[in-house]
């Protein structure tokens, strides 16, 4: 944006992102300013493994769930991979290993299916359970 | 600053036009700048826009039910589409609009234009699509990712559609106007270049790869611009060259055609794509040297006439471009270097007679050899096809010319006879780097002569009497030559010139300790008669024994019996053979009266034998003559004439011919400037006796050579592996018939028909044969050919 633009003085206006989320990317964002910059085509490895969260950022992910969304949301408004990709994987984290009702729980989701529906279900996505 | 109010998100009417208005300022007026607000508004409207929630309820294709998922996010892909047709909408629409303008205008306020709008569209389209990044990275990606056609990034859609809705309406009249523009450039006026150059880098640009939008292709650039550029080159120069050369001479034409050539290729550099300069000089060579390359040829002989080294080279230039331009010419100069070369020597030859100057024969040669390789190497670049031209020619005039007339064994007769001039003690001797030079020269036309034999026999031959006759001007130059001999033709061909010069040394120290030896037995040395003698291997020289009987004079007889004891008592079973012949001496005549001083009188052993009976007598008969030095007339009469040529004796009766019956009386009146008085000449007829055996020799060592080696690979054929002695005896065995063959001669022949790989050797002492038969059975493939080739082959064997 800033090639585009020109060097400005004024401020860039954020209107997407509040305060409170602004202060922890931008804490983010000083911790891991020295990072080596990701190869293009990093998707292999070390991006898809959920598990694979470093301990600074662990500690930095716990916050409350409404926190962390809003965190996601602005790392994926304002492109900044990294951090997407460690809040994605938090909450996959999150997700991993539980049952649906336990996952509806986490995620203070309304179960909206009538017994049928979720039984036609069940019965459809049978084979990819974990038996 | 005033801005419009963030569209609401679920909007999609708000939003395009919040949109449109960002898009529009940066399309048409962005010379003042994208402020801050707006530049992250649109990015925010556009993401906002993707990830809205009511989007996802209006849009027909949402499938799942909508309470299943909690944020918007996850099907946010489905939501850029509508704000993808829109830019597509917007943007046709603008192009639309500079299409229409463009239409008004026609050359060079087109190309401006055109310009004008792409730097501007192209700059805005960088913008924009930073602008819509968010589209990019979710809708535009998944659209991909999910093998879509025709979907693009933003910046590659703004190319797409330029190329759509504006480019294929307008590239047409643009490319009129760069090829106006490059034909008043061809015509020599001045052109704002870099208007060209821009184009050409707007319709690289427009190169889409159509399976991978990251990559681009030429080919719309091929398409529109190289394929109408190349045609408007072709007519240009055809009509150009065609006009030129009704008008001008062609060595103006190459010239003119050499500039063009040069200028295209500065105009690739200076405006055009790296990439047509291949095609574009494939072209320019088509239409100015291959259409015009009959006639540049039908000039070449006029210039080789007139010697006309930069235009040849011009030339040369031009014609190597094109495909196969050079082969008619190699043929032609091969031809004009041969005329050259056989003039040259019909002209001497003319000039010379029968006593043609060898130094005359071979500078004739050289001449011609050096000016046209200096023009080989200036004008063709020394290229090898040419230099095999020239070294074509120069076998053919060195080896059949006038002077050669029916043999070419003349050639080099002459050459051996230049070198012995050379390497010759002489008056006017060359200086050592120029004798040099002159050396290397010889070689130079050593290497087309064919008849390689008969140098040899005519250099040794004279090597031999330098030798012997101590007339050899420089050990270092005899030395360098046959070096020079050794490198050419290998270590068997110069074998006896270096035996020659090797007995040469053994003679010295030979006479050495006959010296002593006589003074250990007391004797004195001279006995009155200074003594020395070469003892050399009669294989290795081409001397031939005397032709004469010859009774030695009394007053050597003693030195020569000793010389016998000495040499017999060192070598036993050795045969001397006294080449009287090749012998001289002085004699001191104090009976004259005109000085004090006796002369002295460098005589050949016939001649002192003849001129010593004069100790006893003063006046002595024909007969007497023959009687007592044995000699047969053939060398006694010569003898004599250059006595009385001398005055050294009178014929009496006065004037009467050298015959039986007349009679000879010293002459005490003989008078001579000089005290040395060289009676020892050759006489001119001798000489040429001496050529015609030279080259009768030649004709029976050929002939000789041939039936051993004939035999030799009859024998082989036969029993297949020999040992080397059996083989030199059943060859023996086998033409003792027709000639008793000397060992040496068919060991020489094994080693040739070695040398040419008839034969191997295997292990030690076995030989086998290669014959080609063996290996023609691998080459030929039918039975047919290969049966005549065999017969060819055996043919070629019998007649050796």
């Amino acid at each position: 944006m800033l090639e585009d633009v020109g060097e400005v003085t004024e401020a860039i206006p954020i209107p997407n992102v509040n305060e409170n989320v602004l202060k922890k990317v931008i804490e983010w964002c000083e911790h891991h300013k020295g990072d080596p910059p990701a190869q293009a085509d990093d998707d292999s490895d070390s991006r898809k493994k959920s598990s694979d969260i470093d301990e600074w950022d662990q500690k930095f992910m716990q916050v409350d769930q409404e926190m962390l969304f809003e965190i996601i949301l602005a790392a994926n408004y304002l492109d900044i991979k990294p951090l997407l990709d460690v809040g994605c994987k938090t909450v996959a984290n999150m997700i991993k290993g539980k049952s649906p009702e336990e996952i509806r729980k986490t995620f203070n989701i309304q179960n909206d299916f009538t017994p049928d529906e979720e039984e036609q279900i069940r019965r459809e996505n049978e084979w990819a359970e974990d038996r | 600053m005033m801005q419009p109010k963030a569209p609401n998100r679920e909007d999609l009417g708000q939003t395009w036009s919040y949109l449109e208005a960002g898009v529009e300022k940066i399309m048409k007026d962005l010379q003042t700048g994208v402020d801050m607000t707006t530049y992250m508004g649109v990015y925010t409207a556009v993401h906002n826009f993707c990830t809205s929630q009511k989007a996802v309820n209006s849009s027909p294709q949402t499938l799942h039910n909508s309470g299943a998922v909690h944020r918007g996010g996850a099907v946010a892909h489905l939501l850029g589409e509508d704000l993808y047709k829109n830019l597509i909408g917007y943007l046709s629409k603008h192009l639309t609009a500079l299409k229409d303008e463009a239409s008004g205008h026609a050359d060079e306020a087109l190309l401006a234009l055109y310009i004008r709008d792409w730097d501007r569209y192209t700059t805005a389209a960088k913008y924009i699509n930073h602008l819509f990044r968010y589209l990019n990275r979710h809708w535009v990606k998944r659209e991909m990712d999910e093998g879509k056609k025709n979907i693009y990034d933003v910046y590659t859609l703004h190319l797409v559609r330029w190329r759509v809705d504006l480019f294929d309406h307008v590239q047409k009249y643009v490319m009129d106007g760069v090829l106006k523009l490059v034909e008043k450039q061809r015509n020599g006026e001045t052109i704002e270049t870099t208007m060209v150059k821009s184009i050409v880098d707007s319709f690289v640009s427009l190169g889409l790869d159509e399976s991978d939008s990251s990559k681009s292709t030429l080919d719309v650039y091929r398409q529109f611009f190289e394929k109408p550029f190349l045609e408007a080159t072709t007519a240009y120069y055809q009509m150009e060259s065609k006009q030129f050369v009704a008008e001008n001479s062609v060595v103006e034409y190459m010239k003119k055609a050499e500039t063009r050539l040069a200028e295209e290729e500065g105009r690739v550099q200076m405006y055009l794509h790296p990439d047509i300069y291949g095609p574009l000089m494939k072209t320019c060579q088509k239409v100015l040297i291959q259409e015009h390359a009959p006639l540049l040829r039908e000039e070449f002989q006029v210039l080789l006439d007139n010697d006309r080294q930069s235009d040849l080279q011009r030339m040369y230039n031009l014609l190597s471009r094109i495909p196969d331009g050079l082969e008619p010419l190699r043929t032609k100069f091969e031809a004009h270097v041969r005329r050259a070369g056989t003039s040259a020597v019909d002209k001497i030859a003319d000039e010379g007679g029968d006593n043609l100057d060898p130094k005359v024969y071979v500078d004739a040669l050289l001449e011609v050899h050096t000016q046209y390789q200096h023009l080989v190497n200036e004008a063709f670049k020394g290229e090898a096809e040419f230099v095999r031209s020239l070294d074509n020619a120069c076998r053919e005039f060195v080896n059949r010319n006038k002077v050669c007339k029916s043999a070419s064994t003349k050639s080099p007769e002459l050459l051996a006879k230049y070198a012995d001039s050379l390497l010759r003690k002489s008056a006017k001797s060359a200086e050592e780097s120029d004798l040099e030079n002159k050396l290397s020269a010889i070689m130079t036309v050593f290497k087309y002569v064919e008849d390689k034999d008969v140098f040899q026999k005519f250099y040794s031959k004279m090597l031999a009497k330098r030798l012997v006759n101590f007339t050899s001007a420089s050990d270092d130059a005899e030395t360098s030559m046959i070096g020079k001999l050794k490198e050419a033709c290998g270590f068997e061909y110069t074998n006896k010139l270096q035996r020659m010069f090797q007995d040469m040394q053994i003679s010295k120290d030979l006479n050495d300790s006959y010296k002593a030896w006589l003074e250990g037995k007391g004797e004195s040395a001279s006995n009155g008669v200074d003594f020395s003698c070469q003892v050399l291997g009669t294989s290795f020289w081409p001397l031939n024994p005397p032709t004469t009987p010859f009774n030695i004079p009394e007053v050597i007889v003693q030195t020569y019996t000793r010389f016998v004891e000495f040499y017999n008592g060192k070598h036993n079973g050795r045969k001397l053979t006294w080449l009287w012949h090749l012998c001289k001496g002085e004699l001191k005549a104090s009976y004259c009266k005109a000085t004090k001083t006796p002369y002295t009188f460098q005589v050949s052993t016939y001649q002192m034998a003849m001129l010593l009976l004069f100790n006893d007598a003063t006046k002595i008969s024909y007969e007497e003559f023959e009687k007592s030095t044995g000699l047969s007339k053939e060398y006694m009469e010569p003898a004599l004439a250059v006595f009385l040529k001398a005055k050294v004796l009178t014929i009496s009766p006065p004037g009467s011919k050298i015959g039986p019956g007349t009679q000879y009386s010293l002459n005490f009146d003989f008078k001579s400037k000089k005290i040395r008085v060289n009676l020892n000449m050759a006489v001119r007829a001798e000489q040429k006796q001496e050529v015609e055996e030279t080259h009768k020799t030649i004709e029976e060592d050929r002939k000789l050579l041939m039936q051993s080696q004939s035999a030799i690979v009859r024998i082989m054929k036969a029993r297949k592996v020999l040992k080397h002695v059996v083989l030199v005896q059943e060859t023996i065995g086998q033409i003792k018939s027709r000639f008793t063959p000397k060992i040496p001669d068919i060991k020489k022949c094994i080693d040739i028909l070695l040398e040419k790989e008839y034969l191997e050797r295997l292990d030690g002492e076995r030989l086998g044969i290669i014959a080609p038969l063996f290996w023609l059975k691998l080459l030929a493939k039918s039975r047919h050919r290969l049966l005549g080739l065999r017969n060819c082959c055996d043919r070629r064997h019998d007649d050796y």
